[in-house]
Formats: C-alpha cells, sequence, structure tokens
C-alpha cells in the first residue's frame, strides 16, 4: 500500500492518510476484509507519530470506510460505493463553488472557466 | 488509557531557578517530547523522576508505583539516557555488558552487542577514544538493552549526525511497537521530535506552557504573517503571541481554521516546533 | 550490587599495566634496600581508589548509578566492598614479596617483624581512606584529596610540636601491654574504622544530589 505524506502542505497528515485511504478503497486497491496495517506499524513505515494514524483510523472508523475489530486490528469495510461516490462529488462541487465565487468576483467568463476545466482534463490525460 | 508515567505539581526551589508546579501524564505506548531552552527545567524534572535529586515536593508515579518508594522495582523497568552522565570513561563496552548483567535482572547481553554491531561501536575499546556521536549510540544501546518498558531519554540525539539519528529514531519507533512501552524524551532538534511524539510538554523558565497533542500543534497552530495595519485590525484574543520583524508581524494564532474565517486572506503559515518555541519566548502579547 | 563492585575492580583493572610496573619498581627497590618500602604500596592502594573517585565524577557517574535499580542505596557499599578487596589483595601481594625477598636476603623469614609492618602500613591506610571517603561524598574529590592533606600535613606537625612538650612515655608503655594482640586488634580496628565510615558516607550519600 502506498501512502505519500508531505510535510509541507499544510494539510494535517491524519487527514493525508485518512484521505489516501479511502481513495484506495473506493477505487478497490484495497477491497473489503482486506486487514489495514496496525496503528503501530503504520506509524513507523510513515515516520509518524502513533496518535495520528490513530486519529486517522477513527475517521474512517467514522465515516464507515474501516471496521475496527477489537484485539484483531482494522479491515476494510463493505462501503456502500455510491454513497462514497457521492461524497467525491460533494467535495467537488465544494470546490467549484469556492473556484465560481472568484471567477464572479472577478468578472471571469463562464466561457474561460469551462476552457479552463477542458485544458485540465486535457492535462490529466 | 493507562498512564505510566504520572508528574503531579513537581516543584523545586534552587537558588536563582525554580520548578514550579509540572503536572503531566504519559500513556501506555506513546512518546512525549519534552522541548524547551537550556535551562527550563527539562533535566531537572527528569532527575527528580529518577530520584536524582532530592527534596522536591509533588508526587510522581512511574507504572503506577511511588517514584522514592518502589525506587528499584521502577529502574528495573526504566531504561535513561542522561546528557553527559555516563560510565567512567576508562571501562570499555564489553566491561558495561558484565557489570549490567549483574545490575539488571532482565539484561540482554545479545541484544546490546547486537546493538554495539548495528552502531559500528567497538567492544575493546575505552569510552574515552569514542567521539561523542559513539558515546551518545553506546548510552542508547545501553539504555535498551534490559527491556524497559519505559525509556527516559535526555537529549538523546544531540551530537548524532542526520544519518544516525534516522537510525536512533527508528529504534524509538520500533520501541513503541510493543504497546506497554511509552518514551519520555527531550530535545533541542525539534524536527525529530515532530516526526515521532505524540504528545508535547513545552517548558519554559520552570513552569509548563504548552502540552498538546503534537497533531494538535502542528495542525492547528499557525502563523499569520502581516503588515502592521493589518496586524493592527486584529482583536487581542484572537491571537497568543505576535513577534515584531523588520518587515512584517509574525503573529502565532491557536486554531488557524477560525482565524482566517475571521480575518480572510491572511498568509497562515503551517507551524514547526521550532517557530512556536521561538514564538512563545520571544513573542509579546 | 555485584555489578557495581564489579565496575571499581574494572576500573582498577583498566590502569593495571601501570600498578604492575610500579609493583616491580619498588620489589626492586626493596631488594636493593630497606624492607619498609613495601610500605608506600598500601598507600597506593589508596591513590587507586581515589583515582576511580575521580573518574566517576568525571563522567557524572554518581547521578548516573541513581538511575539503576540498586544505585543510590547499594552504590557507597560497592566502593567499601572494592575497597576491601583491594586492601586484602594488596596485603597478599606485599606479604609474598615480603616474604620472598627477606628470605632472598637473609635466608630467615622474620615473620614477626614482616607482618608488624605490614599491619601498621594497612592499618595506616584504612584510616587514611575512612577519613577521606566520607569528605569525597560530602565536598568532592578535588576538595577532599586537598583537604586531607592539610589534615594529615596539619596534623604531622601539631603531634610533632606537642611531643616536645609532653612525655609520650607512659602512653606508648601503655600500649606494649597490648603488643602481643596486635593480630587481633589491627585487623578488628581496621573493621570498625571502616564500617563507621562507610555509615557516615552512606548518609551523606543518600540525601546528595547529582
Amino acid at each position: 500500500m502506498e501512502i505519500i505524506i508531505s510535510n509541507s502542505s499544510g494539510v494535517p497528515i491524519y487527514e493525508q492518510i485518512k484521505e489516501q485511504i479511502k481513495v484506495k478503497i473506493v477505487s478497490n486497491e484495497l477491497q473489503a476484509g482486506e486487514l489495514l496495517p496496525s496503528i503501530r506499524t503504520l506509524a513507523k513505515d510513515l515516520r509518524c507519530s502513533v496518535i495520528t494514524t490513530k486519529n486517522a483510523y477513527e475517521e474512517l472508523v467514522k465515516d464507515g470506510y474501516v471496521r475496527n475489530v477489537p484485539s484483531k486490528g482494522f479491515y476494510v469495510a463493505e462501503v456502500n460505493k455510491e454513497v462514497a461516490h457521492e461524497e467525491q462529488l460533494n467535495k467537488i462541487e465544494g470546490l467549484l463553488d469556492s473556484a465560481v465565487t472568484i471567477a464572479k468576483m472577478n468578472n471571469i467568463s463562464k466561457k474561460t472557466m469551462n476552457e479552463m476545466l477542458d485544458i485540465l482534463y486535457e492535462e490529466e490525460k | 488509557m493507562e498512564n505510566i508515567l504520572e508528574v503531579k505539581n513537581l516543584s523545586k526551589k534552587y537558588t536563582g531557578f525554580e520548578l514550579k508546579n509540572i503536572s503531566f501524564e504519559l500513556p501506555k505506548g506513546m512518546i512525549m517530547g519534552f522541548i524547551g531552552e537550556n535551562g527550563a527545567g527539562k533535566t531537572t524534572t527528569i532527575k527528580a523522576i529518577l530520584d536524582i535529586i532530592k527534596n522536591y515536593t509533588g508526587e510522581i508515579k512511574v507504572f503506577g508505583l511511588d517514584n522514592r518508594k518502589d525506587d528499584k522495582k521502577i529502574k528495573e523497568d526504566v531504561g535513561v539516557v542522561l546528557d553527559d552522565m555516563f560510565f567512567p570513561e576508562i571501562l570499555i563496552p564489553n566491561d558495561i555488558n558484565s557489570i549490567m548483567k549483574d545490575t539488571y535482572k532482565n539484561w540482554d547481553s545479545n541484544l546490546y552487542f547486537k546493538y554495539l554491531s548495528d552502531f559500528d561501536l567497538p567492544k575493546n575499546k575505552q569510552i574515552k577514544t569514542f567521539s561523542k556521536g559513539m558515546r551518545k549510540k553506546l548510552e542508547i544501546a545501553t539504555a535498551l538493552s534490559h527491556h524497559p518498558k519505559l525509556l527516559i531519554l535526555d537529549e538523546p540525539t544531540s551530537g548524532l549526525d542526520p544519518i544516525a539519528r534516522n537510525e536512533v529514531i527508528d529504534i524509538f519507533q520500533d520501541f513503541i511497537q510493543n504497546e506497554e512501552c511509552s518514551i519520555l524524551l527531550s530535545s533541542h532538534i525539534t524536527t525529530d521530535l515532530e516526526h515521532i511524539a505524540d504528545y508535547i510538554t513545552f517548558i519554559n523558565n520552570g513552569e509548563i506552557l504548552l502540552q498538546k497533542t503534537c497533531d494538535e500543534l502542528l495542525g492547528k497552530y499557525g502563523i499569520v504573517k502581516c503588515t502592521e495595519s493589518e496586524f493592527k485590525k486584529m482583536d487581542k484574543s484572537d491571537f497568543i503571541k505576535y513577534r515584531k520583524t523588520k518587515y512584517e508581524y509574525e503573529v502565532l494564532v491557536e486554531n488557524k481554521k477560525e482565524f482566517s474565517k475571521k480575518y480572510g486572506n491572511n498568509t497562515i503559515d503551517k507551524i514547526t516546533l521550532e517557530d512556536l518555541m521561538v514564538l512563545m519566548i520571544k513573542g509579546v502579547k | 550490587m555485584l555489578g557495581l563492585i564489579k565496575k571499581d575492580l574494572l576500573m582498577i583493572k583498566s590502569n593495571l599495566k601501570i600498578l604492575v610496573i610500579l609493583l616491580f619498581v619498588y620489589g626492586f627497590m626493596t631488594y636493593q634496600g630497606e624492607m619498609s618500602l613495601l610500605f608506600v604500596l598500601p598507600f597506593m592502594s589508596v591513590m587507586i581508589m581515589i583515582s576511580t573517585f575521580s573518574y566517576d565524577t568525571y563522567n557524572k557517574w554518581d547521578a548516573y548509578v541513581c538511575s539503576l535499580p540498586d544505585g543510590r542505596k547499594n552504590s557507597v557499599r560497592a566502593k567499601y566492598l572494592a575497597t576491601i578487596l583491594l586492601i586484602i589483595a594488596t596485603t597478599i601481594i606485599i606479604t609474598i614479596l615480603s616474604v620472598v625477598i627477606s628470605y632472598i636476603q637473609t635466608k630467615v623469614i622474620d615473620f614477626e617483624n614482616i607482618f608488624s609492618t605490614i599491619f601498621g602500613a594497612v592499618f595506616a591506610t584504612a584510616l587514611l581512606q575512612s577519613f577521606m571517603y566520607p569528605s569525597i561524598y560530602k565536598f568532592g574529590v578535588e576538595k577532599a584529596r586537598i583537604g586531607i592533606f592539610i589534615v594529615v600535613f596539619g596534623g604531622a606537625i601539631i603531634c610533632g610540636i606537642i611531643s616536645q612538650f609532653v612525655d609520650f612515655k607512659p602512653l606508648l608503655q601503655a600500649l606494649d601491654i597490648l603488643e602481643n594482640y596486635w593480630m587481633i586488634i589491627f585487623p578488628l580496628a581496621i573493621i570498625v574504622i571502616l564500617y563507621l565510615s562507610y555509615k557516615i558516607s552512606g548518609c551523606i550519600y543518600k540525601k546528595k544530589e547529582y
């Protein structure tokens, strides 16, 4: 499992871990029922504190992505893919919303915005 | 969560320095970083926990036992690295093994020699021929070789080069793979702590200034950099301390999210423990 | 505590080469000249022990030892036991040396003379150590070293002055009565003095902060 932590991004490390594991679960890279590395092993491998990984896992449990089986460990939960998909859509909407706000403030047309979006999509490919 | 170490209202008076009501708790399986200036009271606190200094008030419990009454029992399970205090330097690492074999019930000679070879330390040379970094490594190897449950480390990484520091930090993280084990370590090199410490206790002038989980400190706290006019608009209750430099104001805020909600477009930098220390000590309110 | 005794002995061992050389030098000098040079050896054992104190202080061992399981309580005891072991070892060595040398020189072994010399020397050594250790624990090794020199020389001078005016003969005659018992008295006195000194040192060390 690959998790890439950036110390300079300003995003709290537990959030980085949480988001990346979520993506892996949604994209089926992590299968339901799979055992995740223990809190301590993950902390050691990522060279972060135990509390950090613990927070990340706890949030994942709260959001329903991960199941905690006491004295066994953390397992990938059966995730309702639609719900997860919805969540991602919401997130995009939020980001687009702020983009649009800035655009409107600066009189940037919808056309320009669409063009930008096209370009960004092309770049991705 | 059970605490492996509890310090309650620890006070100690010296002429010219005083330790005032130090209290903190270290849960099992965690690493606590102890930061502060030289002479802030870190070593004094550690010495009190280990009963090296006397005549202090307050209560210290290690493994739930009183540190003065059950002193012997406690020390069987504590591994210690103290700043510049160690075996007389005419001894050789082999001597340390034969001394410790008859000192700790759980001394593990194999483990000790494994650390020595991992650290590339000679077994037969007098300690006085060792460099500062080698001495530190020997001290760490000695502290770990009786399978302690609690490590108390005063400046364990000082004098080590970045590679060696990395090695040592790996060893510390290995150590807490066992959930029963904890580490209290003081360090000037705050980047070491940023990575691995679960809790940060910040001590200044004999008093605890701040005590938080490292995540909370690094995640929530921030430094706002702004001009004088922007600074003047700020409510005093919205920041902890500020410092005026030649070109800008540096303002320490407790919750960068809320702050940026209230004041909008300020540049808020992510904080490092070093920034935090400098601003807390040098900054004004 | 065994570990702590070992520590002092290992420290002495690391200076062993010099000690053996010195032993030979003194042995040779004794062979050439007077028996009483062997007197010097017990005093050497004092200097050896004092040097272990110096190394301890230099590396702040006393603070470190408090972090070990039987540290503070047994540190003093270990020092005294190491001292006793060293005294016994020196006594044995110089006894053998004296016997051998005296046999080579005169073909006769004057046991009484040898033993009284050695016991006298050992007694003086133990006395010196008993005074020094508590003052080392109290004031540190540097100050104690200077202090003890002042006390010894000052004491000698004062005794010298007093002996000018007072007649010691009756006292010495009284001591003559004990002559036949010195084999018992000397060792007993050494034990009592060392024990008292150990108790005092222990009290000092218990309260000491490092």
